[in-house]
């Protein structure tokens, strides 16, 4: 299967460029195949997971299946029940900086299809990665089903910030699960982005910080429109002294479902807080929007603490805008904007068109 | 539309109501062009409530009369339509927008030049604001730094009438002089010609700005009235020695 110029330009979407010059290598899986491998840069290796398994068997030993075992729960058995598993393997060396981003596309470009993915990404002591994953599906694609699970082991000293962008199909279900180990002095940083909601989404990533100073901050802006489900968690367990974490949601929701979780759970000394944000713009026939911070406090010296906030747009932080000379529509799309609190590289168009979306649903909300 | 007859802002018989509550009674007020006046008054007389509907803010509902500006009858005109005619506002209590910085606000104002950064930074550091630039919107802000905040954008888009809520309460001494220095730069058309100025409506309280910035002409408001006008030094001078019970008592005995 060859990747024509709608399918390339349904993935700048996501942030993922093909043949772009600021990008250090490209994999993309369609459907069921994987279809492109670039990679020219020395320092890592980037290839397709049952390649990895075949060629390293201490891949298999020490990372497949270990930060997320295979009867953790529904979505990674089911993962597990692959024979030859679709996804990459992406491994960093010692001390290695990677200049420009690692892109990964899962693009799903025809109905009914059943993606399964696992993924293993690896950086070992004192290297940096930025990844951008996106995850998609055609523009006139509704239907499907994407289970994937995603490895991740940040060595000492490393550094793993990765992007991840969302677009699915109105009937669309999507189960990903992350598991994160960071080591001493390690930090992990997660922005998900969902533009497009699938009709169900659950994602419960879930963090290991077992070295003293490791660190992992998440934020996670999702935008909920009628007939979608959407559950958003993350659980991070502080297992180690000085480690520290952030958890941040922020949800706008027209009309969908959406529940926003996290956890926090303080092993050792810590420093640990989890926020969650929820505009509800119109509730439709059923739509709302939970949130539900949690902290598990098991040592004195873990300093945890959260918050929670659901509310509208305040009119007079629109009349405060309007009487700048903006116009209702724009002063509303740039509280918006404002409240999601995000600016993605490579997303502002096509955030713009969601956001443009939404204002026209706020519109109806308030007649 | 009417003629304007020189006056910039021409308000007839106007009557306010906040929700149940009336706010303004049958106010007459006219500013001719190039002119700075100010309103007096105790907290609640109805200051604030009146620069709000001049603005056009929909909380302020009007009930009786009009409000002209360059002889057009603004009464039913939005808050945006009326920011577009050339009308601003730096309010006292600004709202608190999270994730909204001031540049943000001020690129907005500046999306059509070619080098908005260029002219969003010139400003600020002209004005001596830098360091506000990237913070929320009113969030967290003292309260002569949301006086400021106020300010700056009330400088870039200059507009052709301003009006400011109070910008001397809250603010320090040293601060203070900038504020004048602001201001008058604010209703200065060119600093060689400084006599000819734009117009607007001042509140102050205390009268503090009235030694940093020349006002033409000054009112005292009670309960939602103008009560006097005239020259603002004279009127200053007497409710400092009198207090406003003096307006108030004068007032009922009309």
């Amino acid at each position: 299967m060859v990747l024509n110029d709608a399918d390339r330009e349904a993935l700048t979407v996501t942030g993922v460029y093909l043949g772009s010059t600021v990008r250090s290598a490209t994999i993309v899986v369609c459907d069921l195949a994987q279809v492109c491998l670039e990679n020219n840069t020395r320092g890592f290796e980037l290839m397709p997971i049952s390649s990895a398994l075949e060629r390293y068997s201490w891949l298999r030993e020490q990372y497949f299946f270990k930060a997320l075992p295979a009867d953790l729960d529904e979505t990674v058995s089911r993962c597990a029940k692959e024979v030859d598993p679709l996804g990459f393997f992406l491994h960093v060396d010692k001390g290695v900086k990677i200049a420009f981003p690692v892109q990964a596309a899962m693009y799903m470009k025809n109905e009914d299809i059943v993606q399964i993915i696992h993924n293993v990404i690896i950086l070992e002591e004192d290297s940096e990665l930025q990844l951008i994953t996106g995850c998609l599906a055609g523009h006139e694609i509704k239907t499907g089903t994407h289970i994937a699970i995603e490895e991740q082991y940040i060595g000492k000293n490393a550094r793993l910030v990765s992007t991840m962008v969302h677009a699915w199909g109105s009937e669309q279900f999507v189960y990903p699960h992350t598991g994160t180990v960071v080591e001493e002095g390690g930090r992990f940083e997660s922005n998900y982005v969902s533009l497009r909601p699938a009709k169900h989404f659950v994602s419960n990533p879930q963090s290991w910080l077992i070295g003293k100073g490791a660190s992992a901050k998440y934020l996670t802006v999702v935008l909920a429109s009628p007939g979608s489900v959407i559950e958003t968690g993350g659980t991070v367990y502080l297992n180690a002294e000085d480690t520290s974490a952030e958890l941040a949601h922020r949800g706008v929701c027209t009309g969908g479902v959406m529940n926003q979780g996290g956890l926090l759970v303080g092993v050792a000394s810590c420093k640990a807080h989890v926020d969650c944000a929820g505009m509800l713009l119109f509730c439709g026939e059923g739509g709302y929007i939970e949130s539900v911070p949690g902290l598990r406090s098991m040592h004195p010296d873990a300093r945890m603490s959260h918050e929670a906030s659901i509310g509208k747009i305040a009119p007079e932080q629109v009349q405060y805008l309007m009487s700048k000379g903006m116009e209702e529509r724009e002063a509303i799309s740039m509280l918006i904007r404002g409240f999601l609190g995000t600016d993605v590289e490579g997303l502002g168009a096509e955030l713009d068109g969601q956001i443009a979306k939404i204002v026209e649903v706020a519109g109806h909300g308030e007649d | 539309m009417s003629k304007s007859n020189g006056n910039i802002l021409e308000i007839k018989d106007l009557c306010v109501r906040v929700g149940t509550e009336e706010v303004l009674n049958h106010i007459d007020l006219e500013i001719p062009d190039g002119e700075v006046h100010a309103l007096l008054g105790q907290n609640g007389s109805g200051k604030t409530s009146l620069m709000m509907a001049i603005m056009g803010f929909s909380e302020y509902e009007v009930t009786h009369g009009t409000i002209l500006f360059q002889g057009k009858d603004i009464t039913e005109s939005d808050v945006c339509e009326r920011a577009r005619l050339g009308i601003a506002l730096a309010q006292q209590r600004p709202p608190t927008i999270r994730g909204v910085t001031l540049r943000d606000i001020l690129a907005y104002f500046f999306r059509n030049e070619d080098n908005p950064e260029k002219k969003i930074s010139g400003l600020a550091v002209s004005s001596r604001m830098e360091s506000l630039l990237d913070r929320d919107i009113n969030h967290g802000l003292s309260g002569g730094e949301i006086k400021r905040a106020e300010l700056l954008q009330l400088l870039a888009l200059s507009p052709i009438f301003s009006m400011l809520d109070e910008p001397d309460s809250g603010v320090d001494v040293e601060a203070l002089s900038l504020m004048g220095e602001l201001i008058n730069r604010l209703f200065t058309f060119d600093p060689d010609h400084p006599v000819h100025r734009k117009a607007g409506l001042i509140i102050t309280h205390c009268g503090s700005i009235l030694r940093s910035f020349p006002i033409d002409k000054a009112y005292v408001m009670v309960n939602g009235q103008i009560g006097c006008s005239g020259n603002p030094t004279i009127l200053m001078k007497h409710i400092n020695n009198f207090g406003y019970d003096s307006c108030i008592r004068c007032m009922g005995a009309r």
